[in-house]
């Protein structure tokens, strides 16, 4: 309990945090344009995300929004909220964006538009935050552009490098049609509603006139987040993207971003379209479908793949498609604190897990051995310690008991059973075990195989070493410690059913 | 009701009818003499040089458009505090009816001196533009 | 006399759907940048539209939000078609695939 009595706005200031420091970076870049310091540049961006991780990690123990002080902060009149579930995606963003600056010090060594880089990125974990917070449509998908801007320039950094350029056009293509079409669905619940706001929108919806209108806005409102999340059906930016785009923020998109559209997509469809309230539109089927497309759909494509990252990324695909049986199994038998919780919590461990294996692609990309497979043959000889580390993360990804990943799939898997949906636990099942199988095929080539040729590493990145070290240790210590967390998750999504 | 729209479709009607009559009637009246200098495009008595359908401008007219749109936009968001200004002053009080228009310039402010400094507004010449140049100083 | 709100919807989704098909016909990146915007105006069309119907003023608030990011989502849209044409020759979004599609 802290002593001291802050006032509301203080809620927000793990996104005053970052924004702050994006602007700090902007001035020093201002005052000084053609300074190459990037252990400044990079220091700052880790203060201020340490810093932010902080305070949320402050309030999250002192209890700020949530039901033993209080109950949740409401800011703007209601068009912010303040909750446990926004300070648990807080802390995860802003875990994710200090690892991800940590092994960027390293990646960027020798590339122009640093300080950009690195404002651009605390820009996009602003945009996260506040989509953890956002309680109206309108802060949604103001938020929701904030996390998207940035991200397509992050994602086409390396502007003379063609598949990054490329990787940045096509994010930015389907990224522009979507938020369009995201924002027309807004202006058609608007029009059946006349509000915005979660609660208002939620207390609007048994009056309306307009059903169809506001079926159709619903509908174009799950493609929105279908985006943010790479579900289907617009995941198709999601391999260019990520295998286009420097590695770090391949990890950055492919966990931070992701998890902020899932916090958002399960506020907006647990407040504003709760299921006993908009009868005419069943969405829980809508994401069963989803679920098992995306699932399928992800862990195939990346059976065929020949390069790793890009494996990595359908793989990212798939694991959306399991985070979304936290709203498919929303069903009314089901208890849904623990379902949503399930959920929350494979995000987090799925955050730790991704990141770290998209980190182990940086240095593997640091050390430009290659993208395929058989690059990564023998790579364990020379530098066993982050193949370890990697093995960690990929058998965690697939499920078995070596991370925290084994309990969260299990949770999943008991959610499902929980919400009686059998197709979403057999998916669940058959997926798993198809992803074993590529994913062994990575930790084979680093310990099994011989390596080809001249494999030599001349250097050993101190920053890159420590963000995956931190990955990895956090990905084995959430085995033991997941009791904890999955409960802290379903006490922040008991607040929201 | 009815009225209305009667006199919306004469207009319209009368819009489309007077331009195609003008063309039609000096079509029929005019002598037809085609010749070379007639086509060509006309560049204010200058001698046309090369095709307009691969014209390069300078990047820099990009950056001072995006620039202006970037601002130009941002005003909208002012407009609707000034309407409002003076009854916030007296419910709010000033320091917070000014303050967050305040740092919203403020941010804007930083994000031009960040182009500035970065060369955005500069005018730099293209090499084409400095070989002319040279001619004529002469 | 005072146009029925349906009429708007109707005129909001046909700008809505010129756009659509603005983007999934045309290959040039400049004019799936006009098709986006088209695609936001039909939602401010809507948003306005229905301010007025309602009497209260989200939408319209809600409407000069969205131009807002229209406008700098255009700029960045413009950056990175800048650096296709310098890395491709071309702003055919269909010609970059060094990757597969």
């Amino acid at each position: 309990m802290a002593a001291v009595s802050l006032p509301a706005w203080a809620a927000l200031a793990p996104m005053a945090v970052f924004a702050l420091t994006a602007l700090v970076l902007f001035v020093y870049d201002a005052v000084e344009p053609e300074s190459h310091n990037s252990a400044l540049l990079a220091g700052i961006s880790l203060v201020g995300s340490l810093l932010a991780l902080g305070i949320t990690g402050w309030y999250l123990v002192a209890g700020t929004g949530q039901p033993r002080r209080n109950g949740a902060i409401e800011l703007f009149g209601g068009n912010l909220v303040v909750d446990g579930m926004s300070l648990f995606f807080t802390a995860l963003i802003a875990s994710v964006v200090t690892l991800v600056v940590l092994a960027s010090y390293d990646y960027l060594q020798g590339h122009d538009y640093q300080a950009e880089f690195y404002s651009l990125a605390m820009l996009a974990a602003t945009g996260m935050a506040m989509m953890s917070t956002a309680n109206s449509l309108a802060t949604a998908f103001v938020s929701l552009e904030l996390a998207s801007l940035p991200s397509y320039a992050l994602v086409a950094y390396l502007k003379h490098n063609r598949g990054s350029v490329e990787a940045g056009l096509k994010y930015f293509l389907v990224g522009a049609l979507s938020s369009a079409i995201f924002a027309y669905g807004i202006s058609l619940v608007y029009a059946a509603t006349g509000s915005l706001q979660f609660d208002a929108v939620a207390g609007a919806i048994a009056d309306t006139s307009l059903v169809g209108v506001l079926g159709l806005g619903v509908v174009m409102v799950i493609g929105g987040f279908a985006f943010k999340t790479a579900s289907v059906p617009f995941h198709f930016w999601a391999p260019e993207a990520y295998e286009g785009a420097v590695a770090p923020i391949s990890g950055f998109l492919s966990s931070a971003s992701k998890a902020a559209g899932f916090v958002l997509a399960f506020r907006v469809f647990l407040t504003a379209f709760p299921i006993d309230v908009i009868g005419a539109v069943d969405w829980v089927v809508a994401f069963q479908v989803l679920a098992v497309a995306t699932m399928t759909v992800g862990n195939f494509a990346a059976l065929k793949q020949e390069k790793v990252k890009r494996m990595l990324a359908y793989s990212s695909v798939g694991h959306a498609g399991y985070v979304l049986i936290a709203l498919a199994a929303l069903t009314d038998g089901a208890n849904h604190s623990f379902v949503l919780g399930s959920g929350m919590a494979h995000l987090l461990v799925y955050a730790f897990m991704n990141t770290g294996a998209f980190l182990f692609i940086a240095l593997a990309e640091h050390w430009e051995v290659g993208r395929t497979f058989e690059d990564f043959n023998g790579l364990a000889t020379e530098a066993p310690f982050a193949c370890a580390a990697m093995s960690v993360f990929l058998f965690s990804l697939a499920g078995l008991p070596l991370g925290g990943g084994f309990f969260s799939k299990f949770y999943l898997l008991m959610a499902s059973i929980n919400g009686g949906v059998a197709i979403l636990a057999a998916a669940l099942i058959v997926n798993s075990a198809v992803s074993l199988y590529y994913y062994s095929r990575v930790v084979k080539a680093m310990w099994i195989e011989e390596p080809n040729g001249d494999l030599e590493i001349e250097s050993y990145p101190t920053g890159l070493y420590a963000a995956i070290a931190i990955a990895a240790v956090m990905t084995v210590l959430l085995l033991p410690a997941f009791g904890p967390v999955a409960e802290t998750a379903n006490m922040a999504a008991e607040m929201l059913v | 009701m009815v009225n209305a729209w009667i006199a919306i479709g004469a207009l319209a009607l009368v819009a489309v009818i007077i331009p195609l009559s003008m063309m039609l009637i000096s079509s029929l009246l005019r002598p037809s003499v085609p010749e070379q200098g007639k086509r060509a495009t006309y560049e204010s008595g200058e001698v046309p040089t090369g095709s307009s359908r691969h014209i390069q401008f300078n990047i820099q007219y990009y950056m001072v458009a995006l620039l202006f749109v970037v601002f130009d936009i941002e005003t909208v968001f002012i407009f609707p505090w000034a309407v409002i200004y003076g009854d916030a002053v007296g419910e709010v009080g000033l320091v917070r009816a000014l303050v967050p228009m305040l740092v919203f310039i403020g941010i804007l402010v930083v994000g031009l001196a960040w182009a500035w400094r970065n060369g955005a507004v500069e005018w730099v010449r293209s090499p084409r533009a400095e070989s002319q140049r040279v001619d004529r100083d002469i | 006399m005072t146009v029925p709100v349906q009429f708007y919807l109707l005129l909001s989704a046909v700008v809505f759907c010129t756009g659509l098909f603005g983007i999934l016909v045309r290959r040039n990146a400049l004019i799936f940048l006009m098709s986006v915007e088209l695609m936001l105006n039909a939602g401010n069309i809507n948003l306005v539209a229905f301010s007025h119907y309602y009497g209260n003023l989200t939408g319209q608030v809600f409407a000069l939000f969205t131009m807002a990011l229209a406008a700098a989502e255009v700029a960045i849209g413009i950056g990175i078609i800048l650096v296709l044409y310098r890395n491709f020759e071309d702003i055919d979004v269909t010609k970059a695939t060094t990757m597969r599609w």
